[in-house]
This record gives structure tokens, sequence and C-alpha cells, in this order.
């Protein structure tokens, strides 16, 4: 048996607009839950129709196996099993000071005064602001007054604790302390459910993900199944995990195996395998550090199967670890082409004979052109760094873009090619003059 | 927050922590033969020993406290000066002519305006001391203390809190307003403000909402917990008030009907 459950939940405002539509939501005992999904997918609203403010208008919502009521006795008892976190902590703390505030739910539940102030000390102490308790509200910071929103729900012991972007509003200091005050919760044994926009902490940090988008839910599972799959992401207005990208991209250069995913940066650096050393016979007198030009050996055997230089790592007897100094790249090339001059054929000719891989689209009204072309965009965020990957990877790219940005992408891929000493060819299309570099 | 207000002095003053009743009391005690004295003497008294125990004991900025108390002085001074002029008879300490009307100021008229100078001051000294003492949570525990409705102090204690979320809000408006020359002549000031205060409104329409579910989630049964910290009075602390009180009224006393002029 769940202990949250919703079947087909549905929840429609007043006016007529469709908030939650058909969720089936399962959610078991100690588990830590993220719903992640665009603004306005209908996050704040599953939330509230958890705790029976909100009444559906279609479906029912489970706890413990049972329907929830909408008496006001068992809505009493549906809302100190499930407490809620509200995203503007201003919203909750509405008493003057902060030990009256997280006195409210206790004291509401009817217990005695004495009991009432155990309570309250003990949440203020969990959450670390007991030297403030005396405080009004607006003498304290972001972090503190989530704090103190925090221990007011506590102060009720929930068995599920919902918050609603918990982190938004907060510094990154003040973010790692409330995760790992959730983090704490969730080892006692409480039930936490967050919603948040941002897909990095999502991912490190949650055991289930819930995709919403347009009240519907458009996934579920276990984060590395649900940002792995980028499609849906993207499609999402969401973007994949920090972690994730990076893994992507240097397992694709074979610097770490493929098909695990890290969820922190201990395992991606866990992940990461060396580059290619070999052994290989060296003639003597090479000392370590020394690069040489392996060539053949005295025998005529070719050492190597590729040519270039190596770095000598770790020398034994005869033979010596090596590191080859160049790695055969296969390095793709990007054309950038502006919108702002349209010329139909051009283009229509460049992706019908098949060399473009990628196509990325930058700025609202190359946005609005590729969508009155027909032309799906591969990269849609972040545009730059990407198609430089993808190139690194051999993929040829086709940037679609307008006025300054056509110069800014290619002075920046250009600004790469120096730093690094690869060179990606940039051609640009309906510039101020056609350049091929 | 923009500029530091009396509460926030008064939540910081070490003198927070001393029992309610006993600071009440004595501002009353101390109020009361202020105003009643019939000699300057013991209000002039009242003031400067009230503004040392706020600035000494309250750990208030004496600066703070000068700025503060300047408003009203400035005001009673005015009005003294009024009634030097105008009030009064007898003989004439000084006189003088103006567009040919004479115009003195008399024994008795001096004395009255020092009076009413010397009152108001000791008043407002009185005051001063109890509200950068006592913030206003303090005085909510009190309210509920002289048995005021619940509903009323309940309502109070909210009315509190969201004036300093409302202050918040209509600063950030405000910035977001002048960042964009709304204040920049008179028309668009007004203009302005009236758009200030209609959103505000709204804002507050949709905070009691808000404020309404909030209660509810966590089982509002219409109580609002209310922590009178139990402060006992310490003997020396009433020893110390009730002797304060003793020498003021003995003060007022024995100077009354003293003239000063």
């Amino acid at each position: 048996m769940s202990l949250l459950e919703t079947k087909n939940l549905s929840y429609t405002y007043p006016d007529g607009t469709p908030a939650v539509r058909e969720v089936d939501l399962r959610i078991e005992t100690g588990e830590k839950i993220a719903f992640v999904g665009p603004n306005g997918s209908g996050k704040s609203t599953l939330f509230l129709l958890l705790n029976g403010t909100l009444r559906p208008s279609g479906g029912e919502v489970l706890f413990c196996g049972k329907p929830i009521r909408y008496d006001p006795r068992s809505l009493r008892e549906t809302r100190r099993r499930v407490g809620i976190v509200f995203q503007n902590s201003d919203d909750q703390l509405f008493a003057p000071t902060v030990r009256q505030d997280v006195g409210f739910g206790p004291a509401n539940l009817g217990l005695a005064r004495s009991e009432v102030e155990k309570k309250v000390d003990l949440a203020l102490e969990y959450v670390g602001i007991e030297g403030l308790k005396d405080r009004p509200p607006h003498h304290l910071s972001g972090g503190q007054k989530k704090r103190a929103a925090i221990a007011g729900v506590m102060a009720m012991d929930p068995e599920v604790m919902i918050l609603d972007e918990p982190l938004s509003n907060l510094d990154p200091a003040g973010s790692e302390e409330v995760m790992e005050l959730l983090e704490e919760l969730n080892q006692r044994g409480t039930t936490i459910i967050i919603s948040t926009h941002d897909v990095d902490l999502a991912y490190r940090w949650s055991d289930r993900v819930y995709l919403l988008a347009d009240g519907k839910v458009a996934d579920q599972g276990r984060p590395e199944e649900i940002f792995g799959n980028s499609r849906l992401i993207f499609g999402s207005g969401l973007r994949q995990p920090m972690i994730m990208e990076v893994y992507d991209e240097i397992s694709k250069r074979e610097l770490a195996p493929p098909g695990k995913k890290p969820r922190n940066v201990p395992e991606l650096v866990g992940h990461l395998r060396p580059p290619d050393l070999r052994w290989m016979r060296v003639p003597s007198g090479t000392e370590v550090g020394e690069t040489i030009y392996p060539g053949r050996t005295e025998n005529g055997d070719p050492l190597l199967d590729q040519s270039g230089e190596v770095r000598v790592i770790h020398l034994q007897g005869g033979r010596a670890v090596v590191e080859p100094l160049h790695r055969p790249t296969r390095i793709g090339r990007v054309i950038v082409y502006n919108t702002d001059r349209q010329d139909d054929q051009k283009l229509d000719g460049l992706l019908e004979d098949g060399t473009i891989d990628l196509v990325g689209v930058m700025g609202t009204r190359s946005r609005a052109f590729a969508e009155r072309h027909g032309i799906c965009a591969d990269i849609a965020s972040n545009v730059i760094d990407k198609t430089i990957l993808r190139a690194l990877c051999g993929d040829a790219v086709l940037i679609l873009t307008n006025g300054g940005m056509v110069e800014h992408s290619r002075r920046r891929i250009e600004d790469y090619c120096r730093q690094s000493g690869i060179l990606i060819e940039v051609a640009v299309i309906n510039g101020k003059a056609l350049e091929e570099r | 927050m923009p500029a530091t207000l009396l509460d926030d002095y008064a939540l910081n003053s070490p003198l927070r922590n001393k029992n309610n009743q006993l600071k009440l009391g004595l501002v009353a005690a101390a109020l009361l033969v202020g105003v009643s004295s019939t000699s300057p003497v013991a209000p002039l008294f009242i003031a400067l020993s009230m503004s040392l125990a706020t600035i000494r004991f309250g750990k208030i900025p004496a600066r703070f406290y000068g700025e503060l108390i300047l408003a009203p002085l400035s005001f009673a001074l005015f009005g003294a000066a009024i009634i030097l002029l105008f009030f009064g008879s007898g003989p004439d300490i000084f006189s003088f002519n103006l567009l040919g009307h004479q115009i003195g100021a008399s024994a008795a008229g001096a004395e009255l305006s020092l009076l009413v100078v010397s009152r108001t001051l000791s008043g407002m000294c009185c005051l001063f001391f109890l509200a950068l003492t006592t913030p206003m949570v303090e005085i909510f525990a009190v309210l509920k203390g002289f048995r005021v409705p619940d509903s009323f102090v309940e309502l109070s204690m909210m009315i509190y809190r969201y004036i300093f979320v409302f202050l918040e809000v209509a600063v950030r408006m405000r910035h977001a307003q002048a960042m964009r020359l709304g204040y920049d002549g008179f028309k668009s000031s007004i203009n302005s403000l009236s758009i200030l205060a209609g959103s505000l409104f709204l804002r507050t329409w949709e905070q009691g909402e808000k404020l309404y579910i909030a209660m509810d989630a966590r089982c509002y049964d219409g109580k609002l917990s209310l922590f009178e910290e139990n402060r006992p009075i310490k003997i020396q602390e009433l020893l110390a008030a009730s002797g304060y009180v003793t020498i003021i009224a003995a003060l007022a006393y024995l100077s009354r009907g003293t003239c000063l002029f």
C-alpha cells in the first residue's frame, strides 16, 4: 500500500482553466520525490490538492490507501500528516515572532502549552535557529526564514513534507543547508516531496522524479532515466543536469565508460578513465617526461599504430609507459547562417545535401524563422557551447541566427580555436562578407 | 529594510527582557507625576533620568535618541514661545515694540511656558523609554494579560507582521517606479503613487487569501499561540522602581509652586 496515491486526479480552476489533468501518483513511505516541470505546469496546484486545500474536480487522493475526505475533522488529520512549506516564506510566517509561528500548528492541534513549547524548541533546534526564536520574521535572512517555515511544519510531525520550490531565492550556502536539512528529515523517516526547476538538484537528490508538463505527468522514474531522455527534457522547457552533460561529453571522447550515469561529481570523477596509455619499447637513454617520436624500432617494426609524438610517463627496463600527445580527431565544421538576409535556395541546398548533422537555432527571430521553414532545432539552448562540443566530435553544425549574434558566434568559435589549438572550420552565410575560414 | 525603525531598536535593547508590567507601571507613574507637577523641577528631572536610562541601560545610540527627541521638542518650544509672549500678567521681564504694539513677556508667562516645555519633555521621554525598550511583540502579551479580546490581539499580531511584508513590497515597487522615472515631476509622482497604492491594495488582498491557505494548512482552529515570557520581577528591580517613583513624587510635592522667575 502506498503512502500517498492519486487516481485520475484532475483540477479545473473556477474560470474553467484546467490546471491538473488526470494525474496518477504513487508515493511510498520514505521516498524523496522531485517534481520538475516548467512554470505553470501545475506543480503548486497539485500540492494543494494533496493536502486537501483544494478539492479535486475529478479523481481522488488516497492517503495510506484510504481516499481523503473533506469534512473538517478529516481535513485536519490530513493536514497534520501532509505538511506543506510554501515557496514564499512570507506567505507562511504570519506570527510576530518565530516562536509563535512555529507554535501555531501544535497549538491548533490542541496540545497542552508545555507540550507545544517542547515541540517548538525541538523543531527550532533541529533546523538550527533556536537563537532567533524571539525575533520577528522580518529580521531574518531568506535562508533563516525558510528554515523557520520548515520548523513550523516539522513541529506538527507530518509523515509527508511537501516543499514548493524550497531553494528559490536562497544563496548557494543557504540552499545547501536546506537540502541537508531535508536529507536529515528523510533519514528520520519523513517522506519528502519537492518541486523545483533546478535540474541539477533534482538529479542529484531525488529517488524518483515526476516530470510535469501542462498539468499532466509527462513521465516518471529514476532521475537518470528521466533526465537521460533529452527529447523529453528539452520538450518540457528544462535542460539536462550539468553532471550528465559533462559525462556524456567525456564518454563520447572515451574518457569514461559509456552507459553509467554518475549523479554527482565524485561519481563522475570515479568513472574517469585515463587517456590512451600504452607500453612501448624505447631507445636506451630516454628519460621520464621526455617527448619522443617513436617512428620505428631498430628492427624496423612499427611501434605504434598511430603516428605522432608521445611523452614518456614511466620507465621500466627498456620499456616505458607513454601517452600520445596528439590524438587523432575528426573535427567537424560550423556554418553560421544569417536569417536576416534570407536566401532560401542556399539554405535548402545546405539542408538537402545531407552534410549537416545538426541544426542550432539562436534568437527569437531565428526561432520563428526556423518554425516557418519547418526546421527542427537539435540545439536550442546554450547554442555556441554545444556547437563547439559537437564539432569536436566530428559533426557538422548549422547555426541559424541573426543580427549581431552572427559575428558573435563566429568570434566565439574562433576564440576557442585559438585557445585550444584545434581548428574548427567556420563559415558564415549571408554575413557582411562571405567568409570562409 | 530601508531604515531602522523604533521597533528594531526595542528588539535589540537589553531592557526588552525585563518584566513588561513593571516597565509599564514605572512609565505610567512617571508620566502621571510629570504631567501633574505644578513646577518644572520634577518633570525636568524625570526627562533627564528617563533619557539617561534609555541611553545607558536600554543601549540606544545617543545620537539617534537626540534626533528622535528633537522633533517633539521643537514643537513644544514653538508653543512655549507663544505662551511666553501672549500669556500671563504682572511685571514684564522684557518687552519690545512691534509695529506699534507693545509685546512683552511677564514672569508668569515665562513660568508657564517653562512648565509646558518641561511637562511635554518628561512625557515624551517616558514614552520613548517604553517604545525603545518594549517591542510590539511584547505589547501583544501585555494586551492579552489585560484581557483584551483574543480576536483583537490576534488580528493586531497579524497586522503587525504584515506591515513589514508590505513595507518591503511598497519599497520595491517604489524603486521600480523611480528607476523608470516615475517620480520625475509632480504629475507623474501623483500618478505613480496612486498606481502604487492601488497595486498594494490588490497585493494585500492576494496575501490575505494566501494567509488563509497557510493557516488552514497548519490546522487553524482559532488559536494563535502567544508565548508570554515568564519574567519574574526581581526584588532589586522592584525596589529600584518604587524608589524612583517615590523620589519623583517627593520632588514634585516638595517643589510644588516653586517659581524659577
